[in-house]
């Protein structure tokens, strides 16, 4: 690979070179209808009417800026690339574009080997709903898109089907009817959910996941309401900065929830995915958990082992947004405390405002860390065929 | 082998124990007459010093499975057969001084022999 563009610098006195060979595995790789009437043909009568009568009802991004997709790509990007979305007009923060434009931008310019197809964060939305039907309905129609405009044309995409967490029984459906398809390798459920992820209402879906060997991979967002940011435990923020700065709350409650009600010991082959929610997160729950367990365990003695073991055996973190320490040096001691060689997976969040590219987004890594977190951890949740 | 007489059978029911300082050191010893067996605890836990013996009793926490799974089954078996620590809760298996939520950590036991009415700790030294 060579070096592209100007010499990316990511904080001073990083001289992070790319690693010729080495193999890519991004795990989050947003693509994105620019119109929902490109959903229409994979909806039934009824709910494209409702679609067509009513809208999306999405909400969760009340203060996302204009600017959140990366101003470089939309220049780039040319009308013919985007034949579905000519005349269509819409949200401006919406950024979408066709295969060849995610192979030319991103797949071949990293080298990117793997690439999870994860959806539009907007899109996940449909998690918090008010319609749990409409929302299966909508995930439907997505994957069914998906399937039809990006998959089965180039062997390096991947599909993290989109299941509906408010109606589980229709998200175990909609799990057996695509877990057949050799592109579909992991589950995707956003983290914007009306209780933790351990809750029991949920368990039908990770029994599914299990029994097919399929991980779960989800990212921040979705829940909410039209006009409101995710909740925190202390109320709605106010800009769209300190809606990111909560996201370390949601996903530590929901690997807490997975942990403390024993999901991991009702399904000890499930694998759980948190991505876009940062990293350090992890940490303070492992140790933090870790003594509190040794407190606190005859309340949930089905926790069995240290919760710590639970989590690096079966819960993995997403790479991006990648923390910028004050010093390179602490780079490597949040590896290290993070078992970054076991948790770990690359990320990049193409094409977002906040992505990380995969050669300035960690300083000079071992070529075993570097495989670790770039390949392996993935590959070894990944149902790859 | 050096022996201490703790006290008189009689002070120490079932279900209940005497602390005895000093007892090689400042923190002394806990004798439990645990369902009639007697035990020595050194008054010492091994996570943070703290006193151990004059915690609570409390027994064996188990669960074969998550409550969410059908036919799990709860149980609490051995109550008065484990201490825990009152400064942050770590229990203790009262026989053996096993720590029950660190396999590496274990508190000092003592022999208790009854010699007539005498409640008697052995130790080496």
């Amino acid at each position: 690979m060579s070096q592209l563009g100007a010499t990316p610098v990511t904080a001073p006195g990083w001289t992070a070179k790319p690693k010729n060979g080495m193999a890519i595995v991004d795990c989050d790789v947003h693509h994105n209808f620019r119109n929902p009437t490109q959903l229409l043909p994979y909806l039934s009568k009824f709910y494209q009417e409702h679609l067509l009568d009513q809208g999306l009802h999405l909400g969760g991004y009340p203060n996302i800026p204009i600017r959140s997709n990366r101003v470089d790509l939309k220049g780039r990007l040319k009308m013919e690339e985007r034949p579905e979305d000519k005349d269509t007009g819409g949200d401006p923060r919406d950024f979408n574009f066709t295969l060849e434009f995610l192979q030319t931008e991103h797949l071949d310019r990293w080298h990117v080997d793997v690439a999870l197809l994860t959806g539009p964060p907007p899109f996940y939305g449909y998690s918090g709903l008010p319609d749990p039907d409409w929302a299966a309905a909508l995930c439907r129609a997505f994957n069914d898109w998906t399937i039809a405009h990006w998959l089965e044309r180039d062997a390096r995409v991947f599909n993290a089907i989109l299941v509906s967490p408010s109606d589980p029984p229709q998200a175990v459906e909609e799990i057996n009817r695509l877990a057949a398809r050799k592109d579909t390798v992991a589950v995707m459920v956003p983290m914007g959910t009306s209780r933790p992820f351990g809750n029991r209402f949920y368990h039908p879906i990770w029994a599914a996941c299990e029994e097919h060997g399929l991980p779960v991979v989800s990212h921040i967002g979705g829940g909410g309401g039209a006009t409101r940011t995710t909740p925190t435990p202390v109320g709605h923020p106010t800009y769209y900065m300190e809606t990111r700065m909560s996201r370390p709350y949601v996903a530590s409650t929901h690997a807490t929830s997975l942990i403390c009600e024993g999901v991991f010991e009702k399904f000890p082959n499930l694998k759980f995915a948190l991505i876009e929610a940062q990293q350090l997160w992890a940490v303070s729950v492992m140790w933090h958990l870790d003594t509190d367990w040794k407190a606190l365990r005859d309340q949930t003695p089905w926790v069995k082992r240290l919760p710590s073991e639970y989590f690096r055996e079966h819960i993995r973190i997403g790479s991006q947004p990648m923390h910028e320490p004050e010093r390179p040096e602490q780079m490597y001691q949040m590896l290290d405390m993070l078992h970054a060689d076991e948790t770990l997976i690359f990320c990049s969040d193409f094409p977002h405002f906040d992505w990380n590219d995969p050669v300035t987004v960690f300083p000079k890594l071992s070529d075993d860390l570097h495989h670790r977190i770039f390949a392996q951890n993935a590959l070894d949740i990944l149902r790859m065929p | 082998m050096a022996r201490v007489v703790v006290g008189k059978v009689s002070e120490i029911p079932p279900g209940e124990r005497k602390i005895i300082v000093p007892f090689r050191g400042k923190a002394g010893v806990g004798v439990f007459n645990v369902a009639g067996t007697f035990y020595a605890v050194r008054n010492i836990c091994p996570h943070k010093r703290g006193p151990l013996c004059t915690g609570e009793l409390s027994g064996r926490f188990a669960a074969d499975a998550p409550p969410s799974t059908e036919g799990a089954r709860l149980s609490v078996d051995g109550l008065g057969e484990v201490l825990r620590c009152p400064w942050h809760q770590w229990t203790f298996d009262i026989a053996t001084g096993q720590c029950r939520v660190d396999a590496t950590l274990r508190v000092a036991t003592y022999p208790v022999k009854i010699d007539g009415d005498d409640v008697v700790v052995e130790y080496d030294g």
